[in-house]
């Protein structure tokens, strides 16, 4: 070896400064670059690379069931299969989709081509597998199941309409189902997973053990049985009639719980693609429609509240032939004079409209406000209706005659049985409710329904009388005798109107909504019914198409429920209202300013003494009269008295200080 | 010729540096590949073995041995660099392997240390004149390089065939060549580039040109720096941590495990790891330089020199290409990157080094 002693050269040294110098300011840049990009723009790009891997599948738990008050089930949720794919996980597709084919029931190649594609896919949705093909799906690579819970209504068609039906993703999509949808739906659980370039998942837990289990119960207000009774009564009636439809309605007049509520044509919640979706709603809460005659009783009930008119008095009927302004009413049979019962009994459309007359407009408008109609009664089911009644200041010159008998108002079946139960019960307006009490999977109680009073509309004496009057309507010669029943005084009110026709305006001919409503026990009531037949053919009058559906629905239900009929004389036998419910307050400051209704004159001009002029506006707005405000602070004067009725022209007059 | 000084004065610094460097990218490589192949992990294992055993053999044999041989191991490598155009075996559209069963050998990587030790041995031999190298002087140690230059282009393997210029020139550059024929170059170069873009295809200008703006077509031919961004900016400071890293293990990064592993430890260890890489490259460079400096003879300085340049190259042109500064020309990291000769020659190469350390004071 001859080492060639290396040559100490000046300029060497500038070039190995020159190369130093170099690196290092090449190294500088690639350290200044890592902070730019790692601390600089950190946030930005971390944002994307989540954009990019991220994903979350939500996995819900049971659906809750559905009772009945009696605690039968309505609505269950049955767990099944669901088999997934992580198709990026799938090693073979072909052969995996030939062993699985027969076993999901599906066609080979649809279930490849599944296989084939993106990420997370659902190869088949709530299938029932036995333990055999369990095994058979779980040992390929990428496929698994997980359970999933399928509505079942083991009921069929019975009492659909108030429960709805869900869709494939177990959401509410009607009824029950719908408005407690968030409730039934329970938890749910996220799992969170990221996917790879190809959109494979990896998930970060294990499916099955992260499906959560609680799940809800529901309990309605709706008696499995007296439901039965009310959609058998109901079919038949429709049929008879050969009619396009009809609902029905069972309320407890004293609670406002929802007994029963039939649709015709219904439909199979368990199978809803098969009906046209008109046939999935609840109508007798998403239908408004003119009432006709049985809006007398709201009527009759103001009149006499008011001491407008009094039993005894009789009215002149014109024999049938009644002209106002450019308008002719008529009667179907021309009647002389009729004692207001006797009005109520024949349901005289010219006795009505001058009772009406002699009520005025205002005091109309606000009693008939009071019932209820033109506003939501709140029942807890989607898609009420509000129905249409508009400010008596927009009426033209007939519609304080019309409103008397029922035309150019419209109400759902709903508002018209809870207005009916205040005369029922006493006088008060409750709450429409379908759903008693919600429980957690131990039997832990989450919520409860109570009854709730909205307001109190007429005294206990107004109603009585106005029920002395219904019983007549069923009695010989009245027009809803067809619902009377042995042993029993029924009280309720007949109804035919016409359809309006809403191509042409005014009304379709020869299509009517014949109604039956009333209650039973007539004086200790514990049934509210309403049955409309729409547009029956050949009988249309509701005294004869939808009166023995009214009296089918009522006798049985009062047998299963035990009621037995007891006709002696002397006993109190309505159970008033007052003793047992009593309203809830609003809040505390509230209470003190609610001064507790006049049971003789609830719609009266109240006490105002002491008042605030928020309070006395409130007041003033809950019985639908105006006032005009002088000075402020407390009310110390009003003008008429408390106790008054409200005055013919123009405000009650309240001065503060 | 075991000689007890060479414990002496052997570079245990640098060596640690080195295995250490080793060892991040055996980690790396194993993060990114354990989920979707997690045979190249596994392969990797074999590589750094085989590393270790030839870069002992590199430590040992005096270097010297190099400089007699330094014709026959330059004719060696373009004999096998031709063969690969009638055995090589292809992958995706490139010619680049030679298959020996159980492995592959990429003889593109030994050129680069076969280059180093001819142009070494060529520029040691020819004392150059007192201004300098002349051009003309450069016609035969450029046709030293021109010649594997062009079989490895022709492969292709564009990034190989530009660390053998960077090589060249910073090898030239170490034995003096005259100021003027270094501004006289520039200004050529300078001039010609334009008339050669010209004859780029549209792709390959694409390539060069998005990584000064990716954002234009991310999902095209700015997707490689796009992802690559992505992914060291996501690990922040300190990283998401060994094995959590997203991007690289999800395959959103294309070449993670080759090219890109950078960007998957920057991901993984976040700014304090990859300052920590770099930091260590930058030591073994210096290392390298002081090496060369200090080495006994001509033949040693420029040897170590150019294994010098050779890694700084690489590295430097890896670390700008994945974070986005300069563009993506297939230039992998020495020690981190995965690929079984690419590995063994960088082992070789630092072996070399150490080898020249230990020798500076024995005649």
């Amino acid at each position: 070896m001859k080492p060639k002693k290396k040559k100490p050269e000046s300029s060497l040294k500038v070039r190995v400064t020159v190369v130093l110098g170099f690196f290092l300011v090449f190294f500088s840049a690639i350290f200044f670059r890592a902070f730019q990009l790692q601390v600089l723009d950190r946030d930005s790009l971390q944002h994307l690379a989540m954009k990019q891997h991220r994903k979350t599948i939500n996995i819900q738990s049971k659906r809750g069931d559905i009772y009945d008050r009696n605690l039968k089930e309505l609505a269950v949720s049955i767990e099944v299969d669901s088999v997934f794919a992580q198709s990026g996980k799938v090693e073979n597709p072909r052969e995996v989709s030939k062993a699985l084919a027969p076993v999901l029931g599906m066609n080979m190649f649809e279930l490849e081509k599944k296989l084939k594609t993106g990420t997370f896919v659902w190869l088949k949705r709530q299938v029932d597998l036995n333990e055999e093909q369990r095994k058979l799906v779980t040992s390929f690579e990428g496929v698994g199941i997980v359970k999933e819970s399928r509505r079942f209504y083991p009921n069929r068609q019975l009492a659909s309409n108030i429960i709805g039906f869900t869709g494939l993703d177990s959401n509410g999509l009607e009824g029950v189902e719908r408005h407690y949808d968030n409730i039934l739906k329970g938890s749910s659980v996220k799992i969170v997973g990221d996917k790879d370039a190809m959109g494979r998942m990896l998930l970060f837990e294990d499916l099955d053990k992260k499906v959560p289990v609680q799940s809800m119960v529901v309990e309605l207000t709706i008696d499995k049985n007296i439901q039965y009774i009310t959609e058998k009564a109901l079919k038949k009636a429709v049929e008879d009639a050969n009619a396009k439809g009809g609902t029905a309605i069972v309320m407890d007049p004293v609670t406002g719980e929802i007994l029963a509520m039939a649709s015709q044509p219904t439909f199979d919640p368990n199978d809803v693609k098969k009906f046209d979706a008109s046939q999935w709603k609840n109508k007798s809460i998403t239908d408004a429609f003119e009432p006709g005659s049985i809006f007398k009783l709201f009527l009759i009930s103001a009149a006499l509240e008011e001491g407008i008119v009094k039993i005894k008095d009789s009215i002149f009927c014109e024999n049938g032939n009644y002209r106002v302004s450019d308008r002719v009413f008529h009667d179907h049979i021309g009647y002389g004079w009729l004692t207001v019962p006797l009005i109520m009994k024949y349901s005289s459309n010219i006795g009505s409209a001058k009772i009406g007359e002699k009520l005025g407009k205002a005091q109309l408008y606000r009693y008939v406000k009071a019932f209820g109609f033109g506003t939501k009664t709140g029942v807890d089911l989607p898609g009420e209706a509000t129905g249409s009644f508009m400010h008596y200041s927009k009426w033209s010159n007939v519609t304080l005659h019309t409103v008397s008998f029922g035309q150019g108002v419209s109400a759902t079946g709903v508002q018209l049985v809870t207005a009916m139960s205040a005369i029922a019960n006493g006088g008060f307006i409750v709450k429409p409710y379908v759903v008693k009490s919600i429980k957690d999977s131990s039997g832990k109680v989450i919520s409860e329904s109570n009854p709730t009073i909205v307001r109190r509309i007429i005294s206990e004496d107004t109603a009585r009388k106005v029920t002395d009057m219904l019983i007549e309507v069923t009695k010989q010669g009245g027009t809803g005798t067809k619902a009377a029943i042995e042993g029993f005084d029924v009280a309720g009110k007949t109804g035919t109107a016409q359809k309006p026709d809403f191509k042409h305006g005014g009304y379709a001919s020869g299509a009517y909504m014949a109604s039956f409503m009333g209650y039973v026990p007539a004086k200790n009531p514990r049934l509210a019914i309403l049955v409309s037949i729409d547009e029956p053919r050949g009988e249309y009058y509701g005294g004869l198409v939808s009166a023995p559906a009214f009296k089918e629905i009522a006798q049985e239900s009062l047998s299963y429920l035990g009621v037995f009929p007891e006709k002696q004389d002397g006993m109190p036998k309505v159970q008033y209202i007052k003793n047992t419910i009593q309203p809830e307050p609003v809040n505390e400051l509230e209470e003190a300013e609610v001064a507790s209704p006049d049971p003789l004159r609830p719609m009266a001009i109240p006490d105002f003494t002491g008042k605030t002029v928020r309070a006395v506006l409130r007041m003033a707005r809950e019985r639908s009269f105006e006032v005009a405000v002088v000075g402020s602070g407390r009310a110390v004067s009003q003008k008429p008295a408390p106790g008054s009725s409200i005055p013919e022209k123009g405000p009650v007059v309240v001065t503060f200080q | 010729m075991i000689d007890r000084r060479l414990f002496t004065y052997f570079d245990w610094a640098t060596l640690t540096i080195v295995l250490a460097l080793v060892l991040v990218g055996f980690a790396s490589v194993y993060s990114a590949t354990h989920i979707h192949m997690p045979g190249i992990y596994k392969k990797d294992i074999y590589w750094v073995i085989i590393g270790s055993v030839l870069m002992f053999t590199a430590i040992i044999l005096n270097y010297g041995f190099l400089e007699r041989s330094a014709y026959f191991i330059y004719g060696g490598s373009i004999l096998i660099l031709i063969s690969v155009f009638f055995i090589g075996s292809s992958f995706s559209g490139a010619k680049r392997w030679i298959s020996f069963g159980f492995f592959t050998l990429q003889p593109s990587e030994l050129a680069k240390l076969a280059l180093i030790i001819i142009l070494a041995k060529y520029f040691s031999a020819k004392d150059a004149p007192q201004k300098g190298l002349e051009l003309k002087d450069l016609a035969v140690p450029g046709l030293l390089m021109i010649i594997p230059f062009l079989l490895i282009a022709k492969q292709p393997d564009l990034g190989t065939g530009i660390i053998l210029w960077m090589i060249f020139w910073s090898m030239a550059f170490m034995a003096k060549i005259r100021t003027r024929v270094i501004i006289g170059l520039g200004v050529v170069f300078g001039a010609l580039a334009p008339i050669g873009w010209m004859f780029l295809k549209d792709y390959q200008k694409a390539r060069l040109t998005s990584f000064l703006n990716p954002d234009a077509d991310p999902l095209g031919s700015g997707y490689h720096i796009m992802q690559s961004k992505i992914a060291i900016g996501s690990g922040g400071v300190f990283g998401k941590g060994f094995m959590e890293g997203t991007q690289g293990k999800l395959m959103f990064l294309p070449e993670h495990h080759t090219d890109f592993i950078f960007a998957v430890l920057a991901e993984e260890w976040g700014l304090i790891g990859s300052m920590l890489v770099v930091g260590l490259f930058l030591s073994l460079i210096l290392s390298g330089l002081n090496t060369a400096n200090t080495a006994k003879d001509r033949f040693g300085f420029l040897l170590a020199f150019g294994i010098s340049s050779m890694f700084f190259w690489q590295a430097a042109i890896n670390l700008g290409m994945v974070s986005g500064v300069l563009p993506v020309v297939g230039v992998p990291l020495p020690f981190l990157s995965y690929g079984g000769s690419f590995l063994i020659t960088s082992m070789i190469a630092a072996g070399l080094l150490l080898n020249i350390k230990m020798r500076r004071f024995i005649f």
